[in-house]
């Protein structure tokens, strides 16, 4: 496995330097159509990397008083993310950003699927998926800065890329909680190349079919994306749930290394198809994070 | 609101909760009722399709086409004249013609390839219905958005569009001379099951197909039973134009699957999962009870919407049996 601890963590360090030194610029409108008794629905948008327009859900309970526990879910790799339903939105604030290329998120560049995964892949410095990385920290900053509610305990949690943004965003922001990654796309794992993968993973050997000669440029630009290698920095809470036969997220033996360097990971792994438990595992998330952030 | 009723046993917070068994299923009576002029309209919209020019377009996608299958963007025109794009997948290997299956997509979602009817000598096609990515240069309502679109009125509501657009991907198969024109089925879950059902009942061209978990069921039961997403987009337009809530339930009357399923006339499957929270149970199996031809009705009961484990291969595997009942001349009936 390449591991490039010294760059990698050089290279984080000046993203997160390079957020610090642009404004938010966040606005944020009510939105009364979707509004409902127990929680107001706002439309947020605010200014990530490079200067890009980005868009976010969010719910804030009528009934927040004091520090309210906040659920933030991550995107999933897709062109939507879904406007918040969890029913959690009653008693937490729930924000559900969306990255560059998504809908929403979409007036200087929309993403393509498949795509997304090696769009500008040649490089570090043009790959899209750095970029998504850097909305997924920014989504956290502005939840922090929310003045609406007063934000307590911080849950992270997403499937498939969702998963792995989280995974992230924990290790980049101590102010989180807890994290429950279903599935996280193990994009950047030197694995995946070498295996017979399905989407949204196979996008690289689709790449590498036509391009046969790039695979180490594919290795160093998605290297500092790969989740097992982030593992070590994830000092709160994980729940990781895997699938024996996914074949397009996070690879059983790729998740197996993930949850054995994550430092407190709780891991479940399902006998079936790629999402990493369907409903029960629903079951088991739900009542985890209620716990965690503090939610009775 | 105004006409809504529902039965209380079910009418719960989730949906699901109170639905463990087919008894439980059976106990839901729909209050959806079939508009007298209901097979009128539809004949005049697809009337009004067959006027408009297919002029269809396929467009390889090398990057994406391997040894089994050769992978296409395809376009093709629909109502209003909107062009509609897919994935077109063909095998590499056998003769043809082939027999297709058409992949219809979920809400929100982007439809994706199915490269892996390829490798059994099927062609797949996944329709993109107008609204989604390749197809939203005219029309693009956004998620959440499409569910209550032009919902005033039955010829303005955004749904007339996105079922013509998949009445159109069967015209668009019927043009390739690689497609067997007798051996089409179609499948999709969520959304895409409420659209195999509503297809398969306007284009008897269709020999089979597979409903998972489908949306578009029951509208009004739907949106008391739930808070959830996309059916909430019902009740907080119900909320904000209250003076409309009529026309609103009068133009899904002619939008309901379960109004369209009497006319299907070749076998069909509905998925249903018990712990669903997005497409209560009881209304996906009112679909199921409406069907008069050969049907099949799937129970997952520890499975929530869209995620049965088993369901994927269930679909795969019925419909290679019906591919191959076809093949060797067999009913479909």
């Amino acid at each position: 496995m390449t591991e490039r601890g010294t760059d990698i963590d050089g290279m984080w360090d000046s993203l997160d330097r390079q957020l610090e030194q642009i404004p938010l610029e966040l606005e944020q409108e009510r939105d009364a159509f979707y509004s409902q008794s127990e929680y107001d629905v706002y439309r947020l948008h605010y200014t990530g990397l490079d200067g890009y327009q980005l868009f976010s859900w969010l719910s804030i309970p009528l009934s927040a008083d004091g520090p309210v526990p906040a659920l933030l879910r991550m995107p999933d790799y897709g062109s939507v993310h879904d406007i918040v339903y969890t029913p959690l939105r009653s008693s937490a604030v729930v924000m559900n950003p969306t990255h560059r290329g998504q809908r929403h998120s979409d007036s200087q560049f929309q993403a393509e699927y498949p795509g997304l995964l090696t769009e500008g892949i040649d490089r570090l410095q043009t790959f899209v998926m750095m970029r998504v990385f850097a909305d997924a920290l920014r989504a956290v900053d502005v939840l922090l800065a929310q003045t609406s509610a007063q934000v307590g305990a911080v849950g992270l949690t997403g499937q498939g890329l969702g998963g792995t943004l989280s995974l992230f965003a924990a290790a980049r922001r101590p102010r989180i909680t807890a994290v429950a990654a279903d599935t996280p796309l193990a994009l950047g794992h030197p694995d995946v190349l070498d295996h017979e993968l399905v989407y949204p993973l196979d996008e690289l050997n689709d790449y590498l079919r036509v391009y046969p000669h790039r695979s180490e440029a594919i290795l160093a630009s998605t290297a500092p994306l790969n989740p097992v290698t982030a593992a070590p920095k994830v000092q709160v809470p994980v729940l990781l749930s895997l699938g024996s036969r996914d074949r397009g997220l996070c690879p059983l033996p790729i998740g197996e290394q993930l949850a054995a360097r994550l430092p407190d990971c709780d891991v479940r792994v399902y006998d079936g198809g790629s999402e990493g438990g369907g409903h029960p595992h629903g079951v088991v998330r739900a009542a985890w994070l209620r716990e965690r952030i503090g939610l009775v | 609101m105004g006409r809504i009723t529902t039965n209380s046993k079910i009418a719960k917070d989730g949906g699901g909760k109170e639905l463990a068994d087919q008894k439980d299923l059976d106990a839901f009576v729909t209050q959806v009722t079939r508009p007298g002029d209901f097979d009128d309209f539809w004949e005049r919209v697809l009337a009004g399709l067959v006027e408009v020019p297919l002029e269809p377009l396929v467009a390889p996608e090398t990057m994406r086409s391997n040894a089994n299958v050769d992978v296409s963007r395809v376009y093709y025109r629909s109502l209003d004249g909107i062009e509609i794009s897919g994935w077109y997948c063909v095998p590499t290997q056998g003769e043809g013609p082939f027999p297709a299956v058409i992949h219809y997509p979920g809400y929100k979602g982007e439809p994706g390839m199915r490269r892996d009817w390829g490798r059994k000598e099927v062609v797949s096609l996944t329709v993109a219905v107008r609204g989604k990515l390749g197809s939203n240069d005219d029309f693009n309502p956004g998620y959440p958005g499409l569910l209550t679109h032009g919902i005033e009125g039955r010829d303005t509501y955004g749904y007339k569009g996105v079922i013509s657009d998949c009445v159109r991907g069967i015209d668009f198969l019927l043009s390739r001379p690689e497609v067997d024109p007798q051996r089409i089925f179609a499948c999709g879950s969520s959304q895409g099951g409420g659209l195999t059902l509503i297809t398969a009942a306007l284009r008897p061209e269709i020999k089979g197909g597979v409903a998972g978990y489908p949306f578009l069921c029951c509208y009004p039961e739907s949106m008391q039973m739930l808070r959830s997403y996309p059916y909430d987009e019902l009740t907080c337009y119900a909320r904000a134009n209250p003076d409309r809530v009529e026309e609103m339930l009068e133009t899904l009357r002619y939008y309901d699957a379960v109004n369209f399923a009497p006319r299907i006339k070749c076998p069909m499957v509905v998925g249903v999962a018990l712990e669903d929270e997005v497409c209560p149970p009881g209304t996906s199996y009112a679909a199921y009870q409406a069907l008069t031809g050969h049907k099949e009705l799937w129970l997952f009961p520890d499975s929530g919407h869209g995620n049965a484990h088993e369901y994927p291969a269930k679909e795969t595997a019925w419909l290679e049996q019906q591919i191959s009942k076809s093949q060797t001349g067999g009913s479909n009936d």
